[in-house]
């Protein structure tokens, strides 16, 4: 159930990250505060799971932050999303205290989408 | 290359932190291998072209490092709320370029008081961050989560070699 709702948030989050970062002019640091604070005032109080969904949903806001090039459509943002909520949910135990941790498990989860579109870019001009 | 090795530190130590029951201590000497391999090739293989800038990124890191700590441990905001505010709080002094850098700072101040008994590895941490901001300029750009990695590795760059257990 608590991973349900945490993939549930994540998408949220990416919905909401994507539409920040497409439809405002918010810079990309301001557009991952807000969610972040966002996400952490509020989840906590609301859910028992909270904290660790507020890091979900943390995670997901610093995936908002690739550029269009990367993550172009906004099914390719929730399909990150997605995944990253996966790698934070089951990776709690990982990097525990390190500074950073949350932005690493977002990056690995960008190039498990990115990685095969660019090779696929390659594969095609060739 | 260099680069690439350098910003995937944290995921090599994820990697082994998965597999530390099958190899003891010996992940924490892997990590300190890469390390010195990577400190031997960096100079070399790494062009950096603009040294004025990294003093500057560096100590703008080192501020969001510690706004972010302070008031994470000391206000008890958590490491979340607080990296959010002072993120916002650089969106409003900081131009574009270096609202990313006081972010990468803070994404290091988000550190456990536990891993940084003392302000002074911290600050080295913050400083390295900075630094490492700038030698892996355009590694990864445009990827979500780069400026966590880059602050990841800063951190622990440092605590793999001062301490701090891992």
């Amino acid at each position: 159930m608590s991973l349900f709702i945490g993939m549930s948030l994540g998408l949220l989050w990416g919905l909401l990250g994507h539409t920040l970062r497409q439809k405002t002019k918010l810079s990309l640091v301001a557009g991952s505060s807000w969610l972040t604070l966002f996400a952490a005032l509020v989840l906590p109080r609301v859910f028992a799971d909270g904290y660790v969904y507020a890091l979900i949903c943390t995670a997901v806001s610093y995936v908002t932050m690739s550029s269009v090039d990367r993550l172009e459509k906004l099914w390719e943002t929730l399909v990150v999303s997605g995944i990253c909520a996966l790698l934070v949910f089951f990776g709690q135990n990982i990097l525990v205290g390190i500074g950073g941790r949350l932005g690493t498990f977002a990056a690995l989860s960008v190039f498990i989408i990115t990685i095969p579109k660019a090779h696929k870019r390659l594969l095609r001009k060739e | 290359m260099c680069r690439h090795a350098l910003i995937l530190l944290p995921l090599v130590v994820a990697a082994l932190e998965l597999v530390r029951p099958l190899f003891d201590h010996g992940g924490s000497w892997v990590c300190l291998a890469l390390i010195a391999i990577v400190f031997v090739l960096a100079p070399k293989r790494c062009n950096l072209d603009d040294w004025p800038r990294v003093l500057p990124s560096a100590l703008i890191s080192t501020g969001g490092t510690l706004a972010t700590f302070l008031l994470a441990n000391h206000l008890n905001l958590g490491p979340l709320v607080a990296s959010a505010v002072v993120g916002l709080l650089g969106t409003t002094v900081f131009k574009e370029h270096n609202q990313l850098v006081w972010y990468l700072g803070a994404f290091v101040g988000m550190s456990s008081a536990l891993r940084f008994p003392s302000l002074g590895l911290l600050i080295t941490a913050g400083l390295l961050g900075g630094v490492l901001w700038e030698v892996l300029n355009e590694t990864w750009n445009g990827v979500g989560g780069r400026l966590g990695t880059v602050a990841a590795t800063a951190v622990l760059v440092v605590l793999l070699t001062f301490g701090g257990g891992l």
